[in-house]
């Protein structure tokens, strides 16, 4: 297979699993805020082990790009939220009615996964077997986020197949971006650092800012601690055995 | 006896230069809510981005390992704010809560530090040739945990000299361990993923559980997600690759 068709199909992969998020909806129509909570610290585990193996990866490569790269990363996750209005925006609301709440989640999430497209983008760069490690972490946490979306949308009259469907759409730039960032890696491999880099750092800063505040308040921080670190260590355990 | 003493004064030398992690607290002077939630946020990137490289260090000698390092590591933590809750603890002036993280960095970074010192004797491995290399090294390295320590004491109302002197009685256990470390490299040397994995675990499961809450309760989520991604990262190639 071309090595192109492989970054759409993991990464396209990876962005369906967020329809799965749907199916505890099938069991319980609303879920407890406790569940949502734990929903979103494993996908902020899942994404700081992901983040953790590719900031290793860049700088290993280059320890200057590699810092450089998580800098603007860092830079660029701050500056989508402070122009886009949504630095103070509480994500997890499910009362909340008005359209314009509904259009700002949709694009906090659409932004959100660009970061995962690059992360995946480059891991595959880096090598196959990496690039599966990635993409199987950012799907597994596609998973609860797109649970967290289905309830916030289905709370406000969203089918529940709709529901997912958007779901899956909300991380179409997540395809995209894995494609565009893999082929100019391969365009010009000395990118691959900045990249590893630049993936690291916003998916570092979209945890701590997106993630982690909406779970505090949803859960205690023993079990949120808890959930995280878990999620973690399996994603530093995999990564770390040679893979 | 020469290499033994000679390892033993480093390793003091390393330990007094984490309280120049308290240095940055002679300027700041107010101290209020908002202080708390950065310094906190400064604190958890830190030990977040101190705790990536344990973890990368550890997994080169056992994946495996180094996560049932962690998981004891986690354990450590539950049993000892189990302990600190069922008791009245006072910090100078703080109780409660805010002395309750107090004593548990403490605690934490006094347990990395036993690790720690076991990686420097490895590392010396019977040769002392590149000694002064890594005895700078680590003493640089030592200063941001001298820096997050001081970042949880200082906002509580411990002053500055209190600060340096707790960070530096926090760092005694890396020569105390680097010798025996040093003297008998094949015995230390399986037991460090352990180690690393047990001080990355502690000081994770403490950000998540005592630190990043306080900060998301206390400042502005905008300014505590930067803080903390920043100094994560700054930490990680300040300790790895400087």
């Amino acid at each position: 297979m071309d090595p192109t068709i492989t970054v759409l199909v993991y990464s396209s992969l990876a962005a369906a699993a967020a329809a799965l998020g749907a199916a505890p909806l099938l069991v319980r129509q609303r879920l407890p805020i406790a569940w949502i909570g734990w929903s979103n610290a494993l996908a902020a585990g899942l994404m700081l082990g992901a983040a953790y193996a590719l900031l290793l990866a860049g700088l290993d490569l280059s320890a200057g790009a590699g810092a450089a790269g998580a800098l603007m990363g860092i830079a660029f996750a701050y500056w989508t939220h402070a122009v886009s209005r949504t630095t103070e925006l509480e994500l997890n609301r499910l009362e909340e009615m008005s359209a314009d709440y509904g259009y700002k989640i949709l694009l906090v999430n659409t932004l959100h996964s660009s970061a995962e497209g690059v992360a995946i983008g480059a891991a595959m760069a880096v090598s196959l077997p990496f690039g599966a490690l990635v993409a199987l972490a950012i799907a597994a946490h596609n998973v609860p986020e797109g649970t967290v979306l289905c309830s916030v949308l289905t709370s406000r009259g969203v089918r529940l197949s709709d529901a997912s469907g958007l779901a899956v759409v909300t991380n179409v730039t997540q395809v995209l971006l894995a494609v565009v960032t893999f082929a100019i890696v391969a365009a010009e491999p000395s990118v691959l650092p900045w990249a590893l880099g630049v993936a690291a750092g916003a998916l570092v800063f979209l945890v701590l800012f997106e993630l982690l505040p909406e779970c505090y308040r949803q859960a205690g921080p023993r079990s949120i601690a808890l959930v995280t670190i878990v999620a973690m260590g399996i994603v530093v355990l995999l990564s770390g055995r040679g893979i | 006896m020469d290499a033994v003493l000679l390892v033993l004064g480093c390793g003091l030398l390393t330990a007094l230069a984490t309280g120049l992690g308290a240095v940055p607290f002679v300027f700041v002077r107010s101290v209020s809510t908002r202080t708390i939630a950065y310094s906190n946020a400064l604190a958890s990137g830190l030990m977040l981005g101190a705790s990536f490289g344990l973890v990368a260090e550890g997994t080169r000698f056992g994946a495996w390992q180094t996560i049932l390092g962690g998981v004891v590591g986690v354990a450590f933590i539950l049993a000892t704010e189990r302990y600190l809750r069922a008791r009245e603890i006072h910090f100078g002036e703080a109780h409660g809560h805010g002395a309750r993280s107090m004593a548990l960095i403490l605690i934490v970074m006094t347990v990395h530090s036993f690790a720690e010192g076991v990686a420097v004797g490895v590392s010396f491995g019977g040769s002392v040739t590149l000694a002064f290399v890594i005895v700078v090294a680590i003493a640089v390295h030592n200063i941001p945990e001298g820096l997050a320590i001081s970042a949880v004491l200082r906002p509580r109302g411990v002053s500055v000299a209190g600060c340096a002197g707790w960070s530096i009685v926090s760092s005694l256990p890396q020569p105390i361990m680097a010798v025996p470390a040093y003297l008998a490299v094949g015995a230390f040397a399986p037991l460090l993923p352990y180690g690393l994995g047990f001080a990355a675990g502690a000081m994770v499961f403490m950000v998540f559980e005592e630190l990043l809450p306080e900060a998301y309760e206390r400042g502005r989520k905008a300014g505590v997600a930067l803080l903390a991604a920043l100094t994560l990262v700054g930490m990680m190639v300040f300790q790895q690759w400087l």
